[in-house]
């Protein structure tokens, strides 16, 4: 077992930062906002957290603070100019300001270092620190799915006029969406690139838009659980696909239409409803007697002296 | 007590758990055994590890590498070089083009005790992603291509590929020899390797050659049609031009300057080798660049590896397999100088090598520090093949 | 100056080439089809492989890409995007859907082509084709740039026109806005869509061909590069417009003309995303977007 985990420990990391990632474009997804200003703050995260390190000898805990305010206050500005903006409109103009984030950090001279990017900005990081970050943000994250906050997130997704009607301020759920996803993205890039310990600017680049969309997708759009499972799917699966040797980018491909098809709501999806028909056949052929749990007698709870 | 339904299912799953865990741990342990890398001597089975892309977008440069590598592999091996029945051998593990996963495949490359050396990522920033592992692990770890900065920075990373702006200068003293003194730049400026020539090592060679740059054009990689820059540098008609662009920019960029009535000479890079710049037809005659190998060498070394390529792999050698090669053999003659194939051993015998330098066939081979320097070769692409135009004088 | 305006005139052809596909299906049928850069880019490469062994005139070379493009893009309906629009219950998750099966089809023409070229750039050198330079007023161009020209905003203007009046572009049109009332109305939705897609690819074809012979060579990433530019095309020109995707493919192009013209080719991508960007700001429904059509 520690073998494996020794051998297996860039995996593991690397599937917690992918997850803060798939996770900054989900959070404004789940509120029917489709941003990808995530990954560009991902860009901007990890920029400040190298350069945080190699120009100015931040240690890696404030490199990694400074570089998820940072993302949060840019997405949160940029979420104020283009707060007009729906749809593929708004997706469009996001991944334009990721895009720009790339071409500025080639202009960026000695401070970014060009085109070569930076280097030898290696931080102190362990799993454990990528686990109390990730339960923390995840811990945050459930409490907004559940409950009247997560309805209330719901409805601004599914019906913004129903949810305005119903006195739930929109605009303001759209903006904190943009904030919160700035400090994901922030937060996975600079962890990203402490743990690599080098960036460049081809790091902030379209595919990585792709990725986090894919993964979200595979994995199930409506929680965190999904962006999870979706990224266990497409960090591992290079691990996974090795045996096919050459024609892993073919199979890659195949498995991903295929489950763009074939599962609807995503591999969790598929799990939830899988285990929903398993509960209602097994429910209808025990709906006769004798395994059906008996009604607990009123007297079971009065007489209770064990 | 009845043990509540869920309860037992929780139980069955733990049990389950347990199990998978020990045949993991297990297996693991059996990985261990074999030949141990941290013991000194020479064992009968020296077990390497190329860790580099064999698929994706630049896949070409770790299949040449790995090609390069088990030729020379075999040679070794054949002529008993490291002693009678001692044989390498060496296992291909795809990094796919990710970061990740190279990362991934090399700490478990790092923590296989079995491993005494690995063949490092080609693509640069995998490269220099894994350079610090392999120092904290004490693997010492040879790269091929992988030209940024940061790639070789400790005791354990080696590199078999010199800097093309190491040799650079064969162009920049062909172009003031032919009295080509005015010069306009096209490069790609999200290249790191070309940003560097582009805007470092070119203008102060020039400057020192007395070339005169009439104009520098940066592009970015996304740039695909080259009308108008190209336009502007026909219109200055320089002597030359120094094309710094990717392999499909190159052949739009020569093609589209030809159109644009531009006869002059064009000076690219070494990534017009291999053939690249066929799909160029006739705009594509002519161009010279410099180069680390050409088949075109006509040093002794060089033909015989070119002829053993063809015969093994049915297609001339490019750079990748040359460095491959060359790469392959630095370490062998590492375990014959330190007499040792202990990770510490061959890390002591590639400095020793290193200091010495050696023939291979990339010419007379020298090092700065743990990076290779090659003399270089300056070709001309006539179309169909290379000729040598100068250099490369073994 | 009247030579840059050419040069942009020229890229902007070779530009909306490529988008009018991808808009075709985008704005009538509400595919945004993913995998349309590397249908671009493997009907190219369909080409290069049969001239290798047959030396063919521009126009068959023409042919075999367009041919490769529809086969390619209605296998992709047939397989993904058809199954995917059968069984989607909302629009919404079906468009993000169409989005991933896409992303997941074009990872299967760009690995074939990548094993088989070892990523080296491919073209046509086996045709019969040459490019003659010719010179107008003082103006430098090809044979190539010309039939681009021509081709891109003959066809641009021919399919904008096309939906405007015909009454299968009414069709179309009818499903772009509303599919399940179209629907009621007599179109049979997954006929249209399947033609449509017929057509994109048939576009993405010809755009492969035609870039081809204009850069001299491709390689297998090419598609990806354009993907964008044409995603940021017809976001620019408001979707659901054809006319919007012809100005947006010259604006972009003159945008970056003018960016390289100055010598800041390394701002390039900067300018004309900020364009995008600034002109989305002032104009939330992009240049020529009707407000109703709104896809999420």
């Amino acid at each position: 077992m520690i073998d494996w985990y020794f051998s297996h420990i860039v995996l593991i990391q690397s599937t917690l930062t992918t997850l803060l990632l798939a996770l900054s474009v989900q959070v404004p997804l789940r509120a029917g906002v489709f941003s990808f200003a995530g990954v560009g703050c991902y860009g901007i995260g990890g920029y400040i957290a190298a350069i945080g390190m190699v120009h100015y000898g931040l240690s890696t805990a404030t490199a990694i603070l400074l570089a998820a305010v940072a993302g949060g206050v840019v997405a949160y500005a940029l979420g104020l100019l283009i707060q007009r903006l729906t749809g593929l409109y708004l997706a469009m103009a996001t991944v334009a300001f990721t895009l720009i984030i790339s071409v500025l950090v080639v202009n960026g001279g000695d401070l970014t270092g060009g085109a070569a990017g930076l280097f030898g900005a290696l931080g102190m990081l362990d799993t454990g620190h990528l686990l109390a970050v990730a339960a923390v943000v995840v811990a945050a994250l459930t409490f907004t799915e559940l409950g009247p906050l997560g309805r209330r997130v719901e409805a601004v997704r599914e019906d913004p006029e129903l949810a305005s009607a119903m006195g739930i301020n929109v605009a303001r759920y759209r903006r904190a969406t943009f904030a919160v996803s700035g400090v994901l993205g922030g937060l996975a890039g600079s962890m990203t690139v402490l743990l690599r310990s080098t960036v460049t600017p081809d790091d902030i680049n379209f595919h990585l838009v792709v990725l986090a969309l894919t993964i979200i997708i595979v994995g199930g759009s409506r929680s965190w659980i999904g962006a999870l499972v979706g990224t266990v799917i497409f960090v591992w699966m290079p691990e996974m696909l090795a045996f096919v040797g050459e024609w892993e980018d073919v199979v890659y491909g195949v498995l991903v239409a295929a489950a763009a098809v074939y599962l609807p709501g995503g591999v969790t999806g598929a799990v939830v409803d899988g285990y929903r028909t398993y509960r209602r056949k097994r429910r209808e052929t025990a709906d006769s007697p004798p395994d059906a749990p008996p009604p607990q007698p009123a007297a079971a709870a009065v007489g209770g002296d064990s | 007590m009845r043990v509540p339904h869920r309860w037992r299912r929780l139980r069955r799953a733990t049990a389950c758990a347990l199990v998978a865990v020990a045949a993991v741990s297990m297996s693991g342990c059996d990985a261990a055994q074999g030949g141990i890398a941290t013991e000194e001597g020479i064992p009968k089975e020296i077990k390497l590890l190329g860790v580099r892309d064999q698929t994706g977008p630049v896949a070409y440069a770790g299949i040449g590498g790995a090609r390069g590598g088990k030729l020379a592999i075999a040679e070794i091996n054949r002529s008993g070089f490291l002693g009678d029945g001692v044989k390498l051998t060496i296992k291909e593990i795809d990094t796919a083009g990710s970061i990740e996963t190279a990362s991934a495949e090399m700490a478990q490359a790092t923590a296989d005790r079995t491993v005494h050396a690995i063949m490092g990522p080609t693509q640069g920033q995998q490269a220099a992603t894994v350079a610090p592992m392999v120092e904290r692990a004490q693997v010492p770890t040879i790269f091929t291509q992988a030209g940024s900065d940061g790639v070789v920075i400790n005791d354990y990373t080696f590199r078999a590929t010199a800097p093309m702006a190491s040799y650079y200068n064969l162009a920049t003293e062909y172009l003031a020899d032919k009295g080509l003194g005015d010069v306009s730049v096209l490069y790609n400026a999200t290249y790191p390797t070309f940003a560097e020539i582009g805007e470092g090592s070119f203008p102060k060679q020039a400057d020192r050659h007395g070339l005169d740059i009439v104009s520098s054009t940066p592009v970015q990689s996304t740039t695909q049609d080259f009308t108008t820059p190209v336009r502007s540098i026909a219109g200055e008609d320089p002597d030359a031009v120094v094309m710094l662009l990717t392999e499909p920019q190159s052949v739009t960029a020569l093609t589209q300057l030809r159109q644009a009535g531009y006869d002059g000479q064009v000076m690219g890079t070494s990534v017009q080798g291999g053939g690249n710049l066929k799909e160029a037809g006739k705009h594509g005659e002519g161009v010279i660049y410099p180069t680390d190998f050409s088949p075109a060498l006509t040093g002794e070394k060089a033909r015989d590896f070119v002829a053993a390529f063809q015969q093994r792999f049915g297609r001339k050698p490019d750079v990748y397999a040359a460095e491959g090669y060359d790469g392959m053999w630095w370490l062998a003659r590492a375990i014959k100088a330190s007499g040792s194939a202990s990770r510490e051993g061959i890390k002591r015998g590639l400095q020793q090598v290193a200091k010495e330098g050696f023939d291979g066939v990339m010419g007379e081979l020298t090092f700065e520090g743990n990076d290779m320097r090659v003399p270089g070769v300056l070709v001309r692409w006539n179309g169909t093949s290379e000729e040598l135009v100068s250099g490369g004088a073994s | 100056m009247a030579q840059h305006i050419l040069n942009a005139v020229a890229l902007g052809s070779v530009y909306l080439v490529f988008a009018l596909g991808m808009a075709l299906a985008w704005s009538t049928i509400g595919i945004l089809n993913f995998a349309h850069g590397a249908t671009f880019m493997f009907s190219a490469f369909t080409a290069h492989v049969v001239t290798q062994h047959v030396a063919l005139p521009m126009p068959a070379v023409v042919l075999v890409a367009v041919a490769a493009g529809a086969l390619i893009a209605t296998l992709t309906q047939v397989l993904a995007f058809g199954p995917i629009m059968r069984r989607a219950t909302d629009h919404r998750s079906a468009e993000l859907r169409i989005l991933i099966g896409g992303i997941g089809v074009a990872a299967i023409p760009l690995a074939i082509a990548e094993r088989v070229t070892a990523s080296a750039p491919f073209g046509f050198r086996g045709s019969t084709y040459q490019a003659q330079v010719f010179e107008i007023a003082g103006l430098r161009m090809t044979t190539t740039v010309l039939v681009i020209v021509v081709a891109g905003i003959g066809i641009g203007v021919g399919v904008w026109r096309w939906l405007a009046t015909s009454r299968q572009g009414l069709a179309l049109r009818a499903i772009g806005v509303d599919s399940e009332t179209a629907s009621l109305m007599g179109v049979d939705r997954s006929t249209l869509a399947l033609g449509t897609m017929a057509t994109a690819g048939a576009l993405a074809g010809l755009a492969g061909a035609l870039l081809t012979f204009q850069l001299g060579a491709i390689a297998p990433a090419s598609g990806d590069q354009l993907l964008i530019k044409a995603f940021a095309i017809v976001v620019l020109g408001g979707l659901g417009s054809m006319g919007g995707v012809i100005v947006g493919a010259f604006v972009l192009a003159g945008a970056e003309t003018f960016v390289l013209a100055m010598n800041q080719g390394t701002w390039v991508d900067a300018v004309s995303f900020g364009l995008i960007f600034a002109v989305l700001l002032l104009r939330p429904q992009g240049l020529f977007g009707r407000k109703e059509v709104r896809r999420t």
